[in-house]
């Protein structure tokens, strides 16, 4: 999206000193950023484990800011690669779980709620490169903790997702539709026909 | 509006009598006999009604792509009308779903609507895009028309049984 891409030079623009600051004189590849911003993330489910929230929460804002500094060194030196996209994905998700399990080991939210969180986030994942929706509603959410339970926040970051999910998937059905009536020809074989055409 | 893209042939379209108002009322029919069969009430009977019937409102969503590529001046039989909201597929999400509410209502009113939709023998997709599976449905070798009224008799004498009882 041309807004996304704006927003994301802009970003890129403020980011630009901290950005040479990692790459340059620090010698930090994306890669290497990727793993810092997973270590903090690490750090942050045990400080919540322990129960020292408001120390997890600051360690996982830090991890946050590093997660977004990886693809702005990648686009800044054109490091960017489909394996480095793949890495800060999982390396997310796994920050994710761990965070997650944090609450629940803390006792702040139940397990059940917490692997429907993670089951509904993996969902939107799953389909995420294929239907281009993600708003984004996930571990950023748990900072309204400060102001809300716990409980209500997993359930809104289950929820939301969920309907992403279904939002995503809808999009995708769409997109079919469109190389289905492109291709035409005989109603009864549309979605083989236009199936196979598929990557 | 004239229609664009590919023109479709419907040598092999379904035929009329398994359209969608015939489906629906059948829809409403085996969900209505769960529901008495399983004495269900309050919000358990909405979940029912949700997931058994409400759960084709995606057809709406495929009526853009139709008058696009049909028009309204002609009416061709067997369009794609199918979302990933009435295919296996869904189960990803109506399991979960189950889990939270505590109640296995949805998925199991929304497997009787898949297992209907999956009487009529046109292509479905039941794990995309997962994967490029294209399936025809159950008992393939019968009539579509044979199979609904097949069920639709069934299910009516079980409503009429389940309200003399």
């Amino acid at each position: 999206m041309p807004a996304d891409r704006s927003l994301r030079s802009l970003n890129d623009r403020i980011y630009r000193p901290v950005l040479r600051l990692l790459h340059e004189v620090l010698g930090l590849s994306p890669t290497g950023v990727t793993y810092i911003s997973l270590v903090l993330s690490l750090a942050a489910a045990v400080a919540i484990a322990l129960q020292h929230l408001h120390a997890g929460l600051i360690l996982m804002a830090v991890s946050q800011i590093f997660d977004g500094l990886d693809g702005g060194i990648a686009r800044m030196y054109g490091l960017g690669s489909p394996a480095g996209q793949r890495l800060d994905t999982y390396a997310d998700r796994i920050g994710e779980v761990a965070i997650f399990a944090a609450f629940a080991a803390a006792g702040t939210v139940s397990v059940k709620l917490v692997i429907l969180a993670l089951v509904a986030i993996a969902l939107v994942t799953s389909i995420e490169a294929k239907s281009g929706f993600d708003p984004g509603f996930k571990r950023f959410v748990l900072y309204f903790g400060l102001w809300f339970p716990y409980p209500t926040l997993f359930t809104v970051i289950y929820a939301a997702n969920t309907a992403v999910y279904v939002i995503g998937l809808l999009i995708i059905d769409c997109k079919f539709q469109v190389k289905m009536d492109k291709l035409g020809g005989d109603l009864d074989t549309v979605a083989s026909r236009a199936i196979a055409l598929e990557d | 509006m004239a229609p664009a893209g590919g023109r479709y042939s419907t040598a092999h379209a379904i035929p009329p009598l398994t359209g969608p108002l015939l489906k629906i009322f059948t829809h409403i029919l085996v969900t209505t006999v769960g529901v008495k069969a399983l004495q269900l009430h309050g919000g358990d009977v909405a979940l029912a009604y949700a997931f058994g019937v409400a759960i084709d409102i995606d057809h709406v969503l495929k009526l853009p792509y139709y008058l696009k590529a049909v028009g309204l001046e002609e009416k061709q039989l067997g369009y794609y009308w199918r979302s990933s909201l009435q295919e296996p597929v869904g189960f990803f999400w109506i399991v979960p779903l189950c889990f939270f509410l505590g109640t296995y209502i949805p998925a199991l009113f929304y497997f009787l609507h898949l297992c209907l939709d999956y009487s009529v023998r046109f292509e479905k997709m039941p794990l995309y895009p997962y994967s490029k599976w294209v399936a025809r449905g159950w008992l393939i070798d019968m009539k579509d028309n044979t199979k609904e009224l097949i069920v639709f008799v069934t299910f009516a004498c079980l409503l009429i049984a389940l309200y003399v009882r």
